[in-house]
């Protein structure tokens, strides 16, 4: 019916604060933009985005060096925080002289955006009804800074302004965005109503979203202000997931002893969504995903930990925003700090601290294995030179060079330093800084008409430290220096001594500071020792030259006297101290127990000291990491100490679920002295089966979430056992099966979704090598006996699922890892085509993200099919960036190994990819380079001939020609490839759109904005981040109409002026002036692809269908113009003058137009 | 006359057909004497020869109206309690019937009138035995011999045929899983064979069929909504739990709060959160700029 595109107008209202204000330049990706004018004067304006294809003359040139330098400069030049934009408009010379008068300059932009890629996602089922019934939606998304992607602005953090919103849309759609819904208006003819939203915190653009859909609407029963959106259907769910988060607000509320700074607050959970969370001023995107029922236990935590994320990122990150890129740490940090307390408070102090070991341990690894996360890169004054991270093959330079992984870590490892900090200052100094710079803010944003305090709304390394001295009157300099200025982590090896005669302890500590990712540490440390007579810290000092620490012991080894142990925590406990050393009084040493250093420690000490400090320690991170160590030891004690934790009410679920998979391990290395039946059958038959009936498992009730949890575990760890022929045992085979079989939910209130598919892991866990004899086809009847059972299993379980399916088809899941399992392990013959069908766009996205794993995997295994075959899917931003990672994480070869698949048409497939076919979304492109730098590493990759003699210098047209290695049957890779994006957008076509409209026009308030002065002195000068608000702009009037027809009506009104412009600056140029997938209309004559037109005539025929409606929007448009007073009579002109220009522009969009109804008006 | 060659070859079909069984040997030659009744009439009323066809009609006709005379006058001799039909039970039904009985007696001493030998005798028809189950009872004492006897026994009586329930809870469970599992199989089986089907092997694709996947429109609705079976599930338990929960639940008006599942979780989740409770009245007020009714278009004419 309609098409996937918006149309709108943007209205900035500029102060500047230089002179010679001639240039202004924006941002704006995809969008077409049809007239500038300033102050009702047409405006000339340029249109050049570089990040469009990152290197122009490339052909040759394949090496990722080269890439991520040009990229990095190609993102730079348009850098809102460097004065950079995509969109340079000339303020016509009539108005020179007002700028010397320092006043206002109005700037209009009309804009379109057509089949969007990034920046807006279309969510439109192919269904029968009404868009409203169809549950068609869309919602703005992004990494960073994007909002560029769907309206012209100045795309920065650091930009603030007050805001005024409208949206046009369907009677039957709601518009959800940020600020006030101040009122709703029907149109004249009744069919579509208008949104106004009023922002007056001054907020970033890149803050600003956008969300439409035919939403259920609930109100927040504790707190009216709050307003939560969901799909049709899902009201139950959303009432049930959302009657927690008015205690978020609370708790946060009362830490920072800050009201929540915006007047209301919306929730909007939509389908594809692009991450899990993403907030924006006084709104939050979700995943509709994250909504459950009350039946759901597994889900329940993780959408409450979401929604505290989110409501976080509100306080940090939205209301205040961020200096610069550098003073991103900060608030990651910040946001991620607070939501660390919500954690200890809700999910309690054991749940708080695992995170931060799960999270220590996340990051440490990654920077060991890829080299130092860096939170707070400085760049001195020479541009490229001296890069900070030279280990990385991209650079840090800028949010949109990130690798995904690297983002994610970045994040982590900036509220683990803000932990840090507060371990230095104290909590209560922590959180007075924090109030310190909401009140600043919150004291700025009521400050109207005085744009220059607004800067106190934007934090900065420099403003964060400063508070803290200010607050806590510490100088935090080292531990700043240490780990913010400075990449990499800390690697420690301790082992220890104990001097009998002295009655010390011997401690060494080594570093490792040599290898990557590691650096040097200097500073106290604390290690905690438990000894008979108590627990003991000592705080050493780590120097240069200092490895041993001899700390004195409190306590003689005297055993023989019954007396109870002291705790650290002042508990006191009978321990039976027969295991350990006579001579000794050590327990266990715990080196910096408090997770106060960004570390890895390996340290050594007896197994009975581990198994102690398992049983003991009341810790949980201590716990673990004996756990962890207990691996090691494979001895009957330990084997009873992890049996012991494992039937401890009391100990944390979480350690006990970690002791049944180290028990698993520890049983698989005393295979040979293994006594009793298989390890933890007769745990689970005592805490989980009949008392009667010791095979039948109870039936499930789930009152107990620890038990629960465990109940899950068990039989996954059970199946890892293995028996001397290295097979799983038939017992716990035969126990595994029974439990499936006498799974019985019928009187339970929860759902068992997840414990089934972990049963059905626990099967995908029990599965070995198939005894292969030869090369033989796996047919039906060599089937091993128990496998077939197995399969059995599997094959019920998938098809129940049809019928009856799971939550987040959780079943569905488990069962086609379980499928992959036995074809990896020669069970069954390997065949990826069941998996491709589970990957087809229209299954839940958590199938398509395991079967799409389960083909990256054959890939893997089987060198046959091309990588690219894989991304052959729909455009779900989220599942293509899931197939880039996997893929990277997963690799089918990497630079080491040699491989069929290594062939130049992949490298070029890949290429092509990351260099123009991503330039829609940030993290697509960052995915491809990383999957480009795994496969070929950072230099030209071998396969491709020596550029001396490869010839290959136009690939477009000679590749064929030139390059006799590439074999026919490559050809249909390369379609495939771009089959992420092109084969996406005609799927997007035939759905079609949400018809709406929006437009978004704040009062004249104030806005800062940098413009770039040619003659300036200071747009020459590269600014500082401070100072690149030197001029203001205090109102920016934007309107967005999203359309559901047509740009070919705003062709005819674009003024000839900007248009010839435009072409004699293309000329020069050289370059793709508009955005990727429509360059025909401004640019010459080019022989669009061959898909771009099978996609345009599908589209023009869907519109001729939709005559009534466009005819409608036209007569709308009209009014709209004539309220605007412009210069109406120019229409039919220029009308003319595009109808030639289309003319000679073979172009599928003029094409299109010349088809569409609206030209025969 | 009737046609004897008609009469015979009918005759000889039929007997010819069905000499096998006495019952129906008697109920053929009581045909025969109808059909010889009906020729004769035939006859008297000066009708040379007839039709096979024809007379089998008239036969059937004299039959069924017969037929009927007997079960009407049957029912009304029941009507007033009696068992053996009386003069006057008939002679109502005829009148009953439209039948003028008063022209009886002329007609029946008519003078042209045909003796027909009587039907040949033949045994009636032995009724076939009942099942004989247990004992017939007699009449009691206070019940005239007169009334009906009882029906048979096997008609009312209890058939002891009860054995002790399992209780044994392992044989139920084995019992209940097994029973799941055979409707399931059996279940998955008849999709996977009346829809399309996937296969894990190549050489027998009936071996182990998946029922093909099928992509769906709207993914997340199914994957997310929990299934009528689940919902069922909940409010059986639900209604076990918390009976005196449900009256506050169900007030007028309080729509805010009917998800089922709601105030349980709440309820089972670890204190912490003391929930205000939200009073029906309190909801009208609510004012949000979502649940604003939208504004009609301002006429601008300003101009």
């Amino acid at each position: 019916m309609c098409s996937l595109s918006h149309l709108g107008f943007v209205e900035l209202t500029i102060f500047p604060t230089v002179v010679n204000l001639n240039r202004i330049k924006l941002n704006s990706k995809q969008c077409r933009i049809y007239r500038v004018r300033v102050n009702d004067l047409e405006a000339p304006f340029i249109y050049n985005d570089p990040t469009l294809e990152v290197c122009h003359h490339e052909s040759k040139q394949r090496n990722l060096n080269y890439f991520s330098s040009a990229y990095t400069a190609a993102v730079s030049a348009v850098d809102p925080d460097a004065g950079h934009g995509e969109l340079v408009i000339k303020v016509p010379s009539e108005l020179w002289k007002q700028g010397d008068e320092m006043n206002v300059l109005k700037v209009y932009i009309e804009f379109s955006l057509d089949q969007p890629k990034g920046g807006l996602h279309f969510v439109v089922p192919d269904v029968e009804g009404s868009m409203a019934e169809r549950g068609a939606h869309v919602f703005s998304f992004g990494y960073q800074n994007s909002t560029r992607f769907w309206f012209p602005c100045v795309d920065s953090y650091s930009e603030l302004c007050t805001w005024k919103l409208e949206f046009t849309v369907d009677a039957s759609m709601v518009a959800v965005s940020c600020g006030d819904l101040v009122e709703t208006v029907y149109t004249h003819d009744m069919r579509k109503k208008t949104f106004h939203y009023v922002l007056p915190i001054p907020t970033a653009a890149s803050n600003i979203s956008l969300s439409v859909g035919p939403f259920e609407i609930l109100v927040e029963p504790y707190m009216h202000e709050v307003t939560h959106f969901c799909l049709p259907q899902l009201l139950p769910l959303l009432k049930h997931s959302m009657s927690y988060l008015h205690e978020i607000f609370e708790f946060y509320e009362e830490i920072l002893t800050c009201r929540y700074p915006y007047s209301c607050f919306k929730t909007v959970f939509v389908d594809e969504a692009y991450v899990q969370v993403s907030s924006y001023a006084s709104m939050s995107i979700f995943s509709t995903n994250l909504l459950h029922s009350a039946m759901i236990i597994d889900q329940t935590p993780l959408t409450r930990q979401c929604l505290a994320q989110a409501l976080a990122q509100q306080f940090f990150g939205c209301f205040i925003s961020r200096m610069s890129w550098a003073d991103e740490w900060v608030l990651k940090g910040i946001s991620g700090y607070i939501y660390g307390l919500y954690l200890k408070k809700t999910f309690g102090v054991n749940q708080y601290r695992h995170w931060i070991k799960e999270e220590l341990d996340k990051m440490v690894e990654y920077e060991l294995k890829m080299g130092g996360v860096l939170l707070h890169p400085t760049f001195g004054g020479g541009k490229d030179k001296d890069n900070p991270t030279p280990h990385l093959h991209f650079s840090i330079k800028h949010p949109h060079t990130l690798s995904w992984k690297y983002y994610k870590m970045f994040q982590c490892k900036a509220h683990l330093v803000m932990r840090l900090i507060e371990n230095r200052i104290s909590m209560e100094f922590m959180l007075q800084v924090f109030n310190k710079l909401l009140s600043l803010a919150s004291t700025a944003s009521s400050q109207k008409y005085q744009s220059h305090m607004w800067s106190q709304m934007l934090v900065s390394t420099h403003s964060f430290l400063k508070s803290i001295s200010n607050v806590s009157g510490k100088d935090i300099g080292p531990l700043i220096k240490q780990w913010v200025d400075q990449s990499a982590v800390v690697k420690f090896f301790g082992s220890f001594a104990f001097n009998r005669k002295r009655n010390v302890l011997e401690l060494e500590i080594r570093q490792d500071y040599t290898s990557s990712g590691t650096q040097k540490y200097v500073g106290p440390i604390k290690v905690t020792v438990q000894e008979l007579d108590g627990s003991f810290n000592h705080t050493l000092q780590i120097e240069e030259n200092s490895l041993k620490h001899d700390i004195p012991c409190h306590s003689k080894s005297r055993r023989n006297k019954k007396k109870k142990i002291p705790l650290m925590n002042g508990e006191e406990v009978d321990m039976d101290l027969s295991a350990m050393d006579a001579d000794s009084p050590l327990l266990w040493i715990r080196i910096d127990p408090d997770m106060s250093i960004l570390r890895k420690v390996e340290f050594e000490q007896a197994d009975f000291m581990w198994q102690y400090q398992l049983r003991y320690e009341r810790d949980v991170v201590a716990q673990e990491e004996s756990i962890l160590a207990l691996e090691k030891f494979p001895t009957p004690a330990s084997r009873l100490a992890l049996t012991d934790i494992l039937e401890q009410d009391q100990c944390f679920y979480k350690v006990r679920q970690g002791a049944c998979f180290c028990l698993a391990k520890i049983a698989n290395s005393m295979m040979s002295t293994w006594t009793g039946p298989p390890a933890m059958k007769s745990l689970f038959t005592r805490m989980f089966c009949c008392k009667s009936c010791p095979n039948i498992v109870k039936t499930n009730t789930f009152i107990s979430f620890q038990s629960y949890f465990l109940q899950k575990t068990m039989p996954v760890a059970m199946a890892q056992l293995r028996d001397i022929q290295n097979l799983c045992p038939k017992d716990v085979l035969n126990f595994i099966l029974d439990l499936i079989k006498y799974n019985d939910n019928r009187k339970n209130k929860f759902s068992d979704n997840y414990y089934r598919a972990e049963l059905i892991d626990a099967l995908t866990n029990s599965l070995t090598p198939a005894i292969s004899i030869s090369n033989e086809v796996r047919t039906v009847d060599n089937l091993n006996g128990d496998v077939r059972l197995i399969l059995e299993e599997i094959t019920r379980s998938l098809n129940m699922e049809k019928l009856l399916p799971s939550y987040r088809n959780t079943i569905t899941v488990s069962c086609l890892r379980a499928i992959r399992m036995l074809q990896k392990n020669g069970h069954i013959p390997s065949d990826p085509s069941l998996f491709k069908s589970y990957a087809e766009y229209g299954h839940f996205v958590d199938v398509r993200v395991a079967a799409l794993e389960a083909v990256v995997d054959y890939t893997r295994g089987m060198h046959r099919t091309s990588p690219s075959e894989v991304s052959r899917t729909h455009p779900i931003p989220y599942v293509v960036h899931k197939i880039l990672s996997m893929l990277g994480k997963n690799p089918p070869f990497t630079k080491a190994a040699e491989s069929p698949l290594c062939n130049e048409a992949l490298v070029d497939q890949l290429w092509k990819l990351m260099n123009s076919g991503t330039s829609h979304d940030w993290r697509l492109r960052c995915d491809a380079v990383n999957l480009y730098y795994t496969l070929f590493g950072l230099t030209r990759p071998s396969c491709l001939p020596l550029p001396e003699l490869g010839l290959v210098l136009n690939l477009k047209e000679k590749k064929a020609v030139l390059n006799p290695t590439i074999k026919p049957e490559q050809g249909p890779d390369t379609t495939e490839m771009t089959g992420i994006t092109m084969g996406g957008l005609i799927t997007m076509e035939t759905v079609s759109s949400v018809s709406m409209s929006s437009g978004v026009a704040p009062p004249p308030q104030g806005l800062k904005r940098k413009l770039d002065s040619v003659v300036g002195p200071l747009g020459s000068s590269s600014p500082e981040p401070g100072q690149v608000l030197q001029e203001e702009d205090t109102s920016k009037k934007f309107k967005i109409r999203f359309n559901t027809v047509e740009e070919d009506e705003i062709d005819m009104e674009s003024p000839h002026d900007s248009q010839a412009f435009i072409h004699h600056h293309l000329n020069i140029l050289e370059r793709p002036s508009t955005p990727g997938q429509h360059p025909a209309v401004l640019s010459l004559p080019v022989t669009p692809l061959p898909s771009s037109f099978g996609k345009e005539s599908t589209s023009s025929s869907k519109h001729s269908g939709d005559h009534h409606h466009h005819h409608h929007h036209h007569e709308h448009k009209k009014k709209k113009k004539k309220k605007h007073k412009h210069k109406h009579k120019h229409k039919h002109e220029s009308k003319d003058k595009e109808r030639d220009s289309h003319a000679f522009s073979n172009s599928p969009a003029s094409g299109r137009s010349a088809r569409s109804p609206s030209m025969s008006d | 006359m009737a046609d004897p060659a008609v009469m015979a070859g009918g005759f000889t079909f039929r007997g010819g057909k069905a000499t096998s069984s006495p019952a129906e040997n008697y109920q053929l030659a009581r045909r025969r004497t109808l059909q010889v009744v009906v020729s004769s009439l035939l006859t008297e009323c000066g009708f040379e020869s007839a039709e096979k066809a024809a007379v089998e009609s008239l036969t059937e006709m004299i039959q069924r109206y017969i037929s009927e005379v007997g079960r009407c006058a049957k029912a009304y001799c029941e009507h007033t309690a009696r068992i053996t039909p009386t003069l006057s039970d008939t002679v109502v039904t005829l009148i009953e019937m439209g039948f003028n009985v008063n022209t009886l007696p002329v007609y029946a001493k008519r003078s042209q009138r045909m003796v027909i030998t009587a039907p040949p005798v033949t045994n009636a028809p032995v009724i076939p035995k009942a099942l004989i189950a247990g004992q017939k009872r007699t009449h009691p004492s206070h019940i005239p011999s007169h009334f009906p006897e009882f029906p048979d026994p096997h008609t009312y009586i209890k058939t002891p045929t009860f054995r002790e329930p399992v209780s044994d809870y392992q044989v139920v469970r084995e019992k209940a899983a097994s029973q799941r599992r055979d409707v399931e199989r059996a279940l998955t089986r008849f999709m996977a064979k009346t829809g399309e089907t996937q296969s894990l092997f190549k050489d027998d694709i009936t071996a182990f069929p998946l029922i093909a996947a099928r992509p769906s429109s709207i993914p997340y609705l199914s994957a997310l909504l929990p299934s009528e079976l689940e919902l069922q599930t909940l409010e059986e338990t639900d209604s076990s739990e918390q009976d005196d929960q449900t009256d506050s639940e169900n007030t007028p008006g309080n729509n805010l709060n009917d998800d089922p599942g709601a105030d349980k979780e709440n309820s089972m989740l670890p204190p912490g959160g003391v929930v205000p409770s939200v009073k029906a009245s309190e909801e009208n007020m609510i004012d949000n700029p979502y649940l604003r009714p939208v504004k009609k278009p301002k006429v601008r004419r300003k101009k």
